[in-house]
């Protein structure tokens, strides 16, 4: 303990060692701050807030450096719902004394939540304007912003006593006994609540007391009005169809609806249905059909178009036909032509002869085109027939039998008595493995040139065919 | 029986917290030691106008 006048530490002597001023009052006005602080104390530990308070401000009146008392004090004001003027406390608590001071936890506390505490600012605003409100005579809003309130922050015991209050004016004594009972529970020791709860209970019916469950019922019951000075309870009628008419109503309802939807909306409704699939169905048959019959329709062109292409396939064969004939007359009169200009020009006539071939003309050729190439082969049937043959023994010797036996058939239709053409054909289709081939060229040479030296050869060829076959 | 607008006339608003500041600032600190203290001063300026009288 300080000295009043100077701030020395006091001892146990009624004067201050340091300014000698008497202390023995302002001792006894500090023990009897703590008096009331250890009573506050003790209501606070028994929930006797609104005592508590009591207690904590006479405490705080005697000493306004009290910090347990203040601080206890702003607890107790957070208990109530009443944040503002629990951080009030603390903050003058702080400011007196700096140091190791646990108003520090406290709005420690409260500032790491400030979502919270801003849920506490907007319960308290709601409060402001439901009281508002009541000050308008708009107590049904009133009503629904306390519970709003309450939703938030159930521990806020202005709001409980002023939704009972508000009950208990219009005549819903339960629910206003219920809220006084829940300030009481969060207060014991509030006077208003107490006086709420016996003002509800006096105004119920007996039954109503003894049980909470059965209170709202038992209301809705009895009728009450205002007689004079007397308050008039009487119980309405009732039986047990009154009671539950609204749960048969509902069941009646429910069966005559469910009936209604089983006899009259559900058939209508299920032929409605049909009638649409039975139009759709008929709808789709009817595009079948036609796709159907288009179907048919394409494959009879398909199959006409086929016959059309066949016919000018065969037409495009016998134009190739022609074409070739065509060309072999061509190709004999250019070489014709050739020699009438240039007789000496033999490799000119030599490609242009190389284009007729008597196997590809349809039908053979004309008299007209024999003749012409028979007396044309008399000029120079020889030189090409020299020609060709070397070119197909050139080949023939570094194995290129395939050109060999068309140079050696061609210096062999160049001139028909070139017999080493012939037996060299014989070779080509040996050597090339065509052995039937081979044995017809042989005996061609055999018969047709039976006294030459190639006609010997082609004998002993066929005899090692034959023995080789055997 | 209650009498419902007396009874509303004892709810007061509640503090919000933009009035904190105001509330803390106005608050009346004043304890018995303080006025302890006045009084003293009081009794000793009347005892010495008193014995400057006498003078």
């Amino acid at each position: 303990m300080k000295c009043y006048r100077c701030g020395a530490e006091l001892t146990e002597r009624e004067y201050c060692p340091n300014c000698g001023a008497g202390v023995k009052v302002y001792k006894r006005i500090m023990s009897l701050s703590n008096r009331y602080y250890n009573e506050g104390l003790e209501r606070a530990e028994i929930r006797d807030l609104s005592g508590a308070i009591e207690s904590l401000h006479q405490s705080l009146k005697l000493n306004k450096s009290n910090i347990q008392a203040r601080n206890l004090l702003g607890l107790v004001y957070y208990e109530c719902g009443e944040v503002v003027a629990a951080l009030s406390e603390w903050v003058i608590s702080k400011n007196l004394k700096p140091e190791d001071n646990a108003a520090d936890d406290y709005m420690d506390l409260v500032r790491n939540d400030p979502s919270r505490l801003e849920t506490f600012n907007q319960t308290i605003k709601k409060y402001n304007i439901a009281l508002n409100h009541c000050h308008q005579d708009r107590l049904d809003m009133a009503v629904i912003q306390l519970k709003k309130v309450l939703s938030m922050n159930p521990g806020f015991i202005r709001a409980h006593l002023l939704l009972a209050l508000l009950y208990l004016n219009n005549g819903n004594y339960a629910k206003a006994k219920t809220e006084a009972q829940k300030s009481l529970k969060l207060d014991t020791g509030n006077v208003m609540a107490k006086r709420y709860l016996k003002e509800a209970e006096s105004m119920m019916l007996p039954s109503d007391a003894k049980s909470s469950e059965e209170k709202e019922n038992t209301n809705n019951d009895v009728v009450r009005y205002q007689s004079g000075n007397e308050t008039i309870i009487q119980p309405v009628r009732t039986n047990v169809f009154t009671r539950s008419g609204s749960i048969w109503g509902i069941v009646l309802g429910v069966v005559l609806g469910v009936a209604a939807a089983y006899y009259l909306i559900l058939p209508a409704r299920i032929q409605s249905m049909n009638a649409s699939f039975r139009e759709q169905i008929s709808a789709i048959s009817e595009e079948s059909d036609s796709k159907s019959a288009k179907i048919g329709e394409y494959e009879q062109q398909i199959a006409s178009l086929n016959t059309e292409l066949e016919g000018l396939r065969e037409e495009v064969g016998s134009y190739k036909e022609t074409e070739n004939t065509g060309s072999a007359q061509g190709d004999l009169m250019a070489a014709v032509s050739t020699y009438l200009n240039n007789p000496e020009d033999m490799d000119t006539i030599e490609t242009q002869m190389n284009g007729i071939d008597f196997n590809n003309m349809d039908g053979g050729a004309s008299k007209q085109f024999d003749d012409l190439y028979n007396a044309f082969m008399v000029l120079v049937g020889e030189e090409l027939s020299k020609r060709s043959y070397n070119t197909g023994y050139e080949a023939y010797r570094s194995g290129d039998y395939e050109t060999a036996i068309s140079s050696f058939s061609k210096a062999f239709q160049y001139d028909s008595t070139n017999v080493d053409a012939l037996y060299n054909l014989g070779n080509a289709y040996y050597e090339s493995g065509d052995t039937d081939n081979a044995k017809v060229v042989y005996d061609q040479v055999v018969n047709d040139f039976s006294d030459t030296k190639s006609a010997g050869s082609a004998e002993t060829k066929l005899a090692e065919i034959n023995n080789a076959s055997d | 029986m209650i009498n419902f607008e007396n009874e509303l006339k004892k709810f007061r608003p509640s503090l919000e917290i933009e009035d904190a500041e105001e509330i803390i600032y106005n608050q009346d600190l004043d304890d018995m030691a303080d006025v302890l203290v006045g009084l003293l001063k009081d009794a000793k300026a009347e005892e010495n106008s008193h014995q400057t009288r006498i003078r």
